[in-house]
């Protein structure tokens, strides 16, 4: 057991360890971030503003030493959903009433394209925000902020378990795969035969892990987790400079902004104003 | 309670929910402030079930029906949150990966973990940490991601992170058993200082040669049932080997020459002892 | 009514035990690993809700709608973040496990057969309406994506193409997925399974055997 398994594995966080403003920026900050330019751009009408703040976060991907990787994410994402969303909404949506061309088999229309356009902007935000986050995040670091805003220590365990966890079980099934292999069952070959082999593997891992799982309660229980009444404290400590409290007023007031201008927007017929 | 018993286990009976079959039946014993207390049997004999009975899994954490009781430093383990017991009694077992947190980044931290659970404040978790580090003898590790260790380095981690809650009773189930002879040595090493410091041990082992060269009293368990509780030399004198026990090869040799009657002393347990018994014999 | 309700939170709150908070993490690393599996042996499915099925057998149906919201969280965080809001398909396909194997019907295998059906379509209705509502349309990341594409061009109708093809798509994966679950459930040793249970009773086992000492 003790010796180390060289089988490679997929990792499961998306951190990626690299020495930046972003990267030692307070979790919390990033969190602010990505919730209040999200539920910003979701809110306001118009499509510009999502791309502004797409046209940001690559400043901030820049600052993170991250441009490369996060341009690669963004066009990965953003080039076919576009596409898809412009065929589905642009020529099929029925509240198309402006036609921009006709090709015949269908009309391409202005309702439909812009809302396509609003879609993706708003996505890009939330997942290029979300992106960002968790690459120049280090996952327990993060869990820290949110425990120390008041994150329920169990829900704390289940994310930082779960990502140290995972990569346990791929060596096991890289070792059961290899011992079936060698007693001869086949993991190559048909579709059936491949079927065949799922179920060997799947199942002894599956039995090891429930044992584990007792195991793992039983030292949980002996180290007074999730004890009642008790405000639990934390090793490492993590404090937010003056500068990071700005940034989350900003972030703040950004999102206040844009959903009151929702609001008012969508009032301007009640309140019998002009466009 | 004598004021030198720690625990007591009183006529303790445990079937686990869903099964038909006894895990403990009748157990009563007391163990000694500062003793270390070897627990022997084979596979399924209920040493493990026993284990958890006394840090208070049993009956907190398995469900099941339990009769009778185990009391630690005068306090029954039954209404005691194994949180609470955890300054009393600590529990280290078989699976070192089953003994960390996986909520950790850093041995420091892991080792602070439990500290953490309760809210003690920071600058006690550091002193503490730093102070089982040197016990445990992780110093130069402190910084490591524990899932990055040998299996003994986590084993020796996982014994830190108990003793930390500051337990006067260690319990070990099997502890080196998953380990490779290095790292087994090494776990025992700091099993046997700490009894020496004071801390009281009840230890599953396997190993009968050490058994019969640290314990001060053996307990011999089957079937759910205590069969003995007494000095190694008691236990050892070639009774129980029918229950499955071996026999330590020092006491093998020593009943081998007295069936043929080359020796008719207590039960060998030592190298030392074995060479002065196949020295007198050679000189008879 | 007041009474009712905080006995429903209660109820919820005691299905997360330490024991059932440590086997999240584990039926999440199942999911996944079973997931990876299956495109590692090149099967055309997805196979990665076998965790979530077994948490639900075990400790109840919050307990597996966390699993499958966690599983999402993390197939988002390392493949794609598309997959973020389909959480809310995990969580709804663990609910009606969770609640129907609670009700018994994972004794039988015509029970089997309800589940499947009932969280195929569940999962399809969901999976539609999070493409349709959040992506409006498509996510251009799945297979599914150009089926669907296909289906509108032929029949001019947004949802119930997309309901169409995600119900063909999840047909076959999770008929796969719970026959699985349901034989390795079958061999779970009886001592674990009632480590689970809260009155001690088993559920999906045909006899809980619960004898007196």
């Amino acid at each position: 057991m003790s010796k180390q398994n060289k089988i490679k594995t997929k990792k499961t966080s998306s951190y990626i360890p690299l020495d930046s403003p972003i990267d030692r920026m307070h979790p919390m900050v990033k969190i602010y971030g990505v919730l209040c330019l999200g539920i910003g751009c979701a809110a306001f009408p118009f499509l510009w503003l999502s791309y502004a703040v797409v046209a940001f976060l690559f400043c901030v991907a820049w600052r993170a030493k991250l441009l490369g990787r996060f341009s690669k994410f963004i066009i990965a994402f953003a080039v076919p959903i576009t596409c898809m969303l412009l065929i589905i909404q642009g020529l099929y949506s029925p509240k198309n009433v402006t036609v921009l061309a006709d090709f015949g088999f269908a009309r391409l229309g202005l309702e439909g394209v812009v809302y396509a356009f609003k879609t993706v902007g708003t996505l890009l935000v939330f997942l290029g925000g979300f992106y960002l986050m968790t690459t120049t995040t280090y996952p327990g670091k993060l869990v820290t902020a949110m425990q120390d805003a008041g994150l329920n220590s169990k829900a704390g365990y289940l994310v930082l378990a779960s990502l140290n966890v995972v990569p346990q079980i791929q060596r096991r099934i890289a070792v059961i795969q290899e011992a079936q292999t060698a007693r001869g069952v086949e993991v190559e070959g048909t579709m059936s035969t491949r079927f065949k082999a799922f179920l060997p593997i799947i199942g002894p891992t599956v039995m090891s892990s429930l044992v584990d799982v007792q195991e793992r309660g039983m030292t949980l229980e002996t180290r007074g987790f999730g004890v009642k009444d008790v405000r639990p404290t934390s090793f490492v400590a993590l404090y937010l400079t003056p500068g990071e409290k700005a940034a989350k007023k900003v972030l703040v007031a950004f999102l206040i902004v844009c959903v009151l201008f929702a609001v008012f927007w969508a009032l301007r017929p009640v309140l019998g104003l002009g466009v | 309670m004598s004021v030198d018993t720690v625990i007591e286990v009183k006529n303790l009976s445990f079937r686990y929910a869903g099964e038909r079959k006894q895990a403990l039946k009748d157990l009563s014993f007391t163990v000694g402030r500062g003793e270390f207390l070897c627990i022997i049997g084979p596979n399924g004999a209920g040493k493990s079930s026993l284990c958890n009975a006394l840090v208070g899994l049993i009956p907190s954490y398995f469900s099941g029906a339990k009769k009778g009781g185990v009391s630690v430093l005068g306090q029954d383990t039954e209404g005691t949150s194994v949180a609470n017991l955890a300054s009393k009694i600590g529990l280290v077992f078989q699976n070192p990966f089953n003994q960390i947190s996986y909520t950790t980044s850093t041995v420091e931290e892991e080792l602070a973990y439990g500290l953490c659970n309760i809210g003690a404040p920071r600058d006690e978790m550091r002193r503490r940490v730093k102070e089982i580090a040197e016990t445990i003898r992780v110093g130069g590790l402190l910084r490591k991601n524990p899932l990055e260790l040998s299996g003994g380095q986590i084993q020796r981690v996982a014994i830190g992170s108990t003793l930390i809650m500051r337990p006067s009773i260690l319990v070990l189930d099997e502890c080196t058993t998953q380990l490779d002879p290095l790292g087994s040595e090494e776990v025992f090493d700091i099993v046997k200082r700490l009894n020496k410091d004071g801390i009281t041990v009840v230890m599953v082992d396997h190993d009968m040669e050490r058994v019969a060269r640290c314990a001060d009293r053996v307990l011999v368990m089957n079937d759910g049932q205590l069969l003995a509780i007494d000095t190694p030399r008691a236990i050892f004198n070639g009774i129980f080997q029918s229950h499955g026990v071996d026999m330590p090869e020092y006491a093998r040799f020593g009943a081998a020459m007295s069936g043929a009657g080359m020796y008719g002393g207590p039960a060998l347990l030592t190298e030392r002892e074995a060479i002065n018994a196949g020295k007198a014999a050679i000189a008879v | 009514m007041g009474k009712n309700k905080k006995s429903f939170i209660q109820g919820i709150k005691d299905q997360f035990s330490v024991k059932a908070i440590v086997l999240i993490p584990i039926a999440v690393g199942i999911n996944l690993v079973g997931g990876m599996l299956a495109s590692n042996l090149k099967l055309p499915i997805f196979l990665d809700m076998i965790g979530t099925i077994v948490s639900a057998a075990l400790a109840g149906p919050w307990v597996a709608a966390l699993v499958g919201l966690l599983t999402n969280i993390f197939l988002a965080l390392v493949s794609n973040p598309v997959y973020l809001p389909y959480s809310v398909v995990s969580v709804g396909v663990a609910l009606v496990v969770g609640f129907m194997m609670r009700a018994g019907l994972f004794k039988k295998i015509w029970g089997v057969v309800i589940i499947w059906l009932a969280s195929t379509v569940v999962s399809a209705a969901l999976a539609g309406s999070v493409t349709y509502f959040v992506f409006g349309g498509a996510t251009g990341a799945t297979g599914s994506s150009l089926l669907t594409v296909t289906l509108i061009a032929a029949t001019q109708e947004i949802l119930g193409s997309i309901f169409a093809s995600s119900m063909i798509e999840n047909l076959i994966d999770r008929a796969i997925a719970f026959a699985i679950a349901y034989v390795i459930l079958k061999y779970i040793p009886k001592r674990l399974r009632s480590q689970y249970s809260l009155d001690g009773t088993d559920d999906f086992a045909e006899d809980p055997d619960g004898s007196p000492a």
